[in-house]
């Protein structure tokens, strides 16, 4: 049985810098071999730090830059070039995006109305028809049709432009709707609302999200399954709770132990992991988190690790971890705890 | 105990080409020695403008800064240009968001770090280096001689904020102001960053005052906190008790709104509706009542006084009956 979004070898190489032949000298790996699938109605949570490759793979998703490899089917339909494939146009019908920077991915020389309306029209509705549409998802995303409408993008606060980015993904009844940092941007009260109207679109549209963000708090409280990525690859992925009370992987367990106190009295005393991550136009060789791990062992310098399955729909990726990995002598992981909690 | 910074009803206006901006109203502040003072809030409530005034960052000709700010000793809005930057970098040093801004990109990092010491203390240019060398020693820099002569651009992130902390202290200066230094880092970097900020600051028995709109960041590194909202002080006490009983309605709003780990999904955030106030007008009455679930008719009348117990402040007419109206039960 397929899943509803089911992505497979997902693979993304930017070439940077230019020899004499104008052949690339180095390459970025930006997303190498990234699987991943969700039911219909689901929240998949994609965290990671910068340069991770979460983002990359949002765009590579909606073919804002065309993959270099991998498989993208929804309800068992593929999409992309190739043979039985429908076209990628007919994909971004059933998904659509929201982006972190509300200012940015709106057309400012457009209205508050045009922008909503541009997918409608462009997909056959009629003037009147994407304009009704616009004002029911105005007020859907709690701003007043008739204040809003025919205002600009300049003369909206970060939260109310963020509300007009997502009835603008909502204006064609897309399926599926990718959060790409979507309420990093927006302060902390403004951030609550915009999680809660989340919320009630997905219950209201019947919604499946991909939710995208560096805050792993956010993530836990809004996702169903999550997927961790480190340097362009997938270390991690499974349900969430179970994954943030018992990490798997290292990182995983680090990421989660850096978080800040809730409490003075449960501040850190040391930092779960030295130094930054590595620059990805070179990963380091074998598993790509080994030269910060603490529990790394000569073999993880050699050999890629590859998602093991653990049980209980969780995947890891570490030798020390799973014996399926290609270790066969493997001891027990000492997990950093995770943060503690009131 | 002595205070090393003395800040009283400082209001700080902006002449802009739509009108003043009342950025900071009526703020007043107290940072004893060797202790950290953390600065809440949302994007434009004044925090960073607070800051910058405390070293008079604000371009003259157009900010208007009344009250008076008194730091080690010197009343910083009576300086003239000469004193002033003999007090900044010396008495007084900032830690900015964005290291990559704050650097100069052409000079190698360990000269930029000497200049400040051969201007504050008129030593030799080797001396200079060599407290360079001595300051990325301390901030863990790893093989830190080597990167004496690396430009910014060559550094990552983390470690280009750790060499802007080892510019900031090469003087010893007894009060350090860092504005949102982690903001831009990734998680597993911004942990060790407060980290090494906290054990520096034993370290050298400094003062520091640290902006944040980030509650966790504010509850790992100080020990007081000031809640700030609508360029006023809404809110402030040692950390532990306004994390944990909130006074202000906003600080009681910002906590409900903040996700915590293992939160139930099924649990709706506490929203505040509305969004923050424009500061083109001088907001003489209570900045959030328009969005407090609190709010009645007098909350629209000019401020009285605060409301103000040994440790702790805050400014709402509604406190007693409000004080305890948590809005959940757990942080």
């Amino acid at each position: 049985m397929t899943a509803f979004l089911q992505v497979e070898g997902l693979q993304k190489y930017f070439p940077i810098g230019k020899n004499f032949l104008g052949r690339p000298t180095q390459v970025v790996k930006a997303v190498e071999d990234v699987s991943f699938a969700t039911e219909r109605g689901k929240t998949l949570g994609i965290v990671g730090e910068s340069g991770c490759g979460k983002s990359t793979t949002a765009r590579l998703l909606m073919d804002l830059s065309p993959p270099d490899q991998g498989r993208i089917t929804i309800d068992g339909q593929a999409y992309g070039k190739g043979a039985g494939r429908k076209p990628i146009t007919a994909l971004r019908k059933r998904m659509q995006m929201v982006f972190q920077d509300s200012y940015a991915s709106l057309n400012a020389r457009l209205t508050i109305e045009e922008s909503i309306a541009f997918g409608p029209k462009i997909n056959g509705a009629s003037d009147r028809e994407a304009s009704t549409k616009a004002r029911d998802l105005l007020d859907r995303v709690g701003l007043d049709p008739d204040n809003f409408i025919r205002r600009y993008p300049h003369e909206l606060s970060g939260g109310q432009r963020q509300r007009v980015n997502i009835a603008r993904a909502l204006a064609i009844d897309p399926e599926i709707v990718i959060l790409d940092e979507a309420v990093s941007a927006l302060d902390k009260s403004v951030q609550a609302q915009v999680l809660n109207l989340l919320a009630d679109l997905k219950a209201e549209f019947d919604l499946t999200y991909l939710f995208i963000s560096h805050d792993l708090n956010v993530v836990q409280y809004v996702s169903d399954d999550v997927i961790v990525m480190y340097l362009g690859q997938v270390v991690e992925s499974g349900p969430a709770q179970a994954m943030y009370s018992t990490p798997a992987h290292p990182y995983t367990a680090a990421l989660l132990s850096a978080l800040p106190a809730l409490h003075p009295k449960d501040r850190k005393t040391r930092a779960p992991l030295e130094g930054d991550p590595p620059n990805p136009i070179s990963p380091p060789s074998g598993c790509r988190f080994h030269p910060r791990c603490p529990f790394a062992e000569p073999m993880c310098a050699e050999t890629v690790p590859l998602l093991a399955d653990i049980g209980g729909g969780r995947h890891v990726a570490c030798h020390m971890r799973v014996p399926g990995s290609g270790y066969p002598d493997v001891r027990p992981i000492v997990t950093v705890a995770p943060s503690p909690t009131a | 105990m002595d205070n090393i910074v003395e800040v009283r009803d400082l209001c700080v206006t902006f002449k802009t080409s739509e009108g003043s901006v009342y950025a900071v109203s009526n703020v007043n502040l107290d940072l004893a020695e060797g202790k950290t003072l953390a600065l809440l809030g949302e994007s434009g409530s004044g925090k960073s403008v607070t800051m910058k005034s405390l070293m008079r960052l604000h371009p003259p000709h157009k900010t208007q800064i009344t009250g008076s700010i008194q730091v080690a000793g010197r009343d910083v809005l009576a300086l003239g240009n000469r004193e002033l930057s003999d007090m900044r970098g010396k008495d007084i040093a900032m830690v900015f968001q964005e290291p990559m801004l704050a650097f100069d990109p052409v000079f190698k990092v360990g000269d930029q770090i000497a200049e400040v010491v051969m201007r504050h203390e008129g030593c030799s240019y080797e001396a200079g280096r060599d407290r360079a060398l001595e300051m990325m020693e301390c901030v863990h820099i790893p093989s830190p001689r080597k990167r004496l002569d690396a430009y910014p651009h060559e550094m990552s992130g983390g470690m280009r904020q750790r060499a802007m902390i080892a510019l900031a202290l090469a003087c010893r200066p007894t009060v350090l102001l860092a504005d949102e230094p982690t903001t831009a880092l990734d998680a597993t970097v911004q942990i060790q960053v407060l980290l090494l900020l906290r054990e520096l600051q034993r370290e050298f028995g400094m003062s520091m005052i640290f902006v944040t709109h980030d509650v966790g960041v504010a509850i790992e590194v100080a020990d007081e906190i000031a809640v700030m909202y609508g360029g006023r002080i809404v809110e402030q006490g040692p950390v532990d008790e306004v994390m944990t009983d909130p006074w202000h309605p906003y600080t009681q709003g910002l906590l409900g709104a903040t996700v915590y780990p293992n939160m139930d999904p099924a649990t709706r955030l506490v929203s505040i509706p509305g969004a923050p106030p424009q500061l083109y007008r001088q907001i003489t009455e209570c900045a959030f009542a328009p969005r407090c679930p609190h709010a009645t008719d007098e909350c629209h009348d000019p401020l009285p006084p605060p409301t103000q117990t040994d440790q702790r402040m805050a400014r709402c007419i509604r406190l007693p009956e409000v004080a305890g109206a948590l809005p959940r039960a757990s942080v």
